[in-house]
């Protein structure tokens, strides 16, 4: 299995995508269509979706892309309300308190997607303790928000 | 030759008195991904107040914001982009994109990429040349922002597009500039006449060889937003006496471009070029060009 789908299978789904048009370059994976598939040549630097890498210290870092694919298979979300969606695109942990809807895994350890009240994916985080107590304690922590992007932009690194 | 008021008594004779600007923010809607979100309400409801660039059909003035319009989570979620309202132009004067070949091929930040592609809706093939690698990394977070499918990217020099052995029904060709004033409060300070005659003929070389990838009727869309004719009118000048191509109408904005510029009068199809002085808008320069014909 690829690392990208192997990442999926955390959020209580399996996804399998045409290997036929996954492309591997320098651990950054891009998924293609027919189309790009045949103009595709020599040394390219992005192409069609780009779905994650495999970071140096070898954990699958997935893109957004492969996040809203997973929106309408993965069996765990959290839908969040609209102040704790802000909260999370700010690298903030979310509280029981500020979940509107639970669905699937509420296991430590698992990932969930985190949505927002639109049900459009702001990232995943991992399931706390929190999830199953009243309040006071982080229900799911986050590992990726959509805020990245302005980070990266910071960073200056991508 | 530099200088604020040599550039002054340049405009002064392309007819145009100069004025000062103040740069108003607009957004574009990226409506492969803003469908059915109600985004102007949604985004009435965070303290950011729009107002429809009356010019474009995707474009916004923020007229009000309580909160950066770049830091929203539907600016987050690819539902638009920070692009400055002229900058909107030369994409949409393709005639249809949808299916179509294209060449982007100075492509970084990538702003007219996204747009680009969201007009294709992800159809066809957009491949998106930059010199520079380290640009391309800032386009690479916008593509992935916005959800682009449809693009292939190479860290290639426009001027060697030929290189990838296709041709392309359409180009876009918004070339590396001298910029202007407008949106560079030291412009007049920077910039020399010697910048903009070396701008100039790295322009040529990169028209030159876009016209070499081009199909028979295909489409180059040509833009700066430099004020300098011998960006903007000359080379359109120069690409119709010596690459065949032939300058089409646009309706957009802007006055038509000059056919005599210091003295020198050019092909009269150079009047199809617009050209946008910096007021409400920054300055620009758009046109489009075609090769007509079989080759």
């Amino acid at each position: 299995m690829k690392p990208f789908e192997v990442f999926s299978s955390r959020f209580g789904c399996k996804v399998a995508f045409n290997q036929e048009f996954i492309l591997e370059k320098g651990q950054r994976y891009y998924l293609l269509n027919p189309g790009l598939k045949r103009m595709l040549q020599g040394d390219f630097y992005y192409a069609g979706l780009y779905l994650g890498k495999v970071g140096k210290n070898g954990v699958f870092f997935p893109s957004f892309n492969l996040l809203n694919m997973l929106v309408d298979v993965a069996a765990n979300k959290i839908v969040v309300d609209r102040k704790t969606a802000w909260l999370f695109i700010c690298e903030r942990d979310v509280f029981r308190t500020g979940i509107v809807k639970v669905m699937g895994s509420k296991r430590k350890g698992d990932a969930a997607l985190v949505l927002n009240e639109f049900g459009e994916c702001l990232g995943f985080g991992t399931i706390m303790d929190g999830l199953n107590e009243s309040k006071g304690k982080v229900a799911v922590k986050d590992v990726l928000d959509v805020g990245d992007f302005l980070r990266r932009e910071a960073r200056g690194k991508f | 030759m530099s200088g604020k008021q040599f550039f002054i008594d340049r405009y002064t004779e392309l007819a145009w008195k100069f004025k000062e600007t103040q740069l108003r923010q607009s957004i574009r809607i990226n409506q492969t991904n803003a469908k059915g979100k109600n985004l102007p309400e949604r985004l009435r409801s965070l303290g950011v107040e729009i107002e429809k660039v009356p010019f474009l059909s995707k474009g916004y003035w923020v007229a009000k914001s309580k909160v950066s319009a770049g830091a929203t989570a539907e600016y987050l979620l690819g539902m638009y982009s920070i692009q400055e309202a002229a900058a909107q132009i030369p994409v949409t004067l393709f005639t249809a994109l949808r299916g179509k070949t294209v060449l982007d091929a100075c492509a970084s930040p990538g702003g007219k990429t996204v747009q680009l592609a969201d007009l294709m809706e992800n159809s066809g093939t957009l491949i998106a040349l930059d010199v520079s690698r380290q640009r391309l990394a800032v386009m690479a977070n916008h593509l992935e922002r916005c959800h682009i499918s449809s693009t292939i990217v190479y860290n290639l020099d426009a001027r060697q597009a030929s290189k990838l052995n296709r041709t392309f029904d359409r180009v876009l060709l918004d070339v590396p500039c001298s910029g202007n004033f407008a949106s560079d409060k030291e412009w007049f300070s920077r910039r020399t006449f010697a910048d903009i005659e070396q701008n100039s003929k790295v322009q040529r070389e990169i028209l030159a060889e876009a016209a070499k990838c081009l199909v028979a009727d295909g489409e180059i869309v040509y833009s700066t937003c430099s004020l300098e004719p011998e960006e903007d009118e000359l080379n359109m000048d120069w690409a119709i006496k010596n690459l065949g191509l032939t300058i089409q109408k646009v309706d957009c904005i802007g006055v038509n471009g000059s056919t005599e510029v210091f003295g020198r009068k050019l092909d009269l199809q150079v009047a199809n070029c617009k050209r946008i002085w910096p007021g409400e808008t920054q300055g620009f320069f758009v046109c489009k060009l075609k090769k007509v014909g079989f080759q």
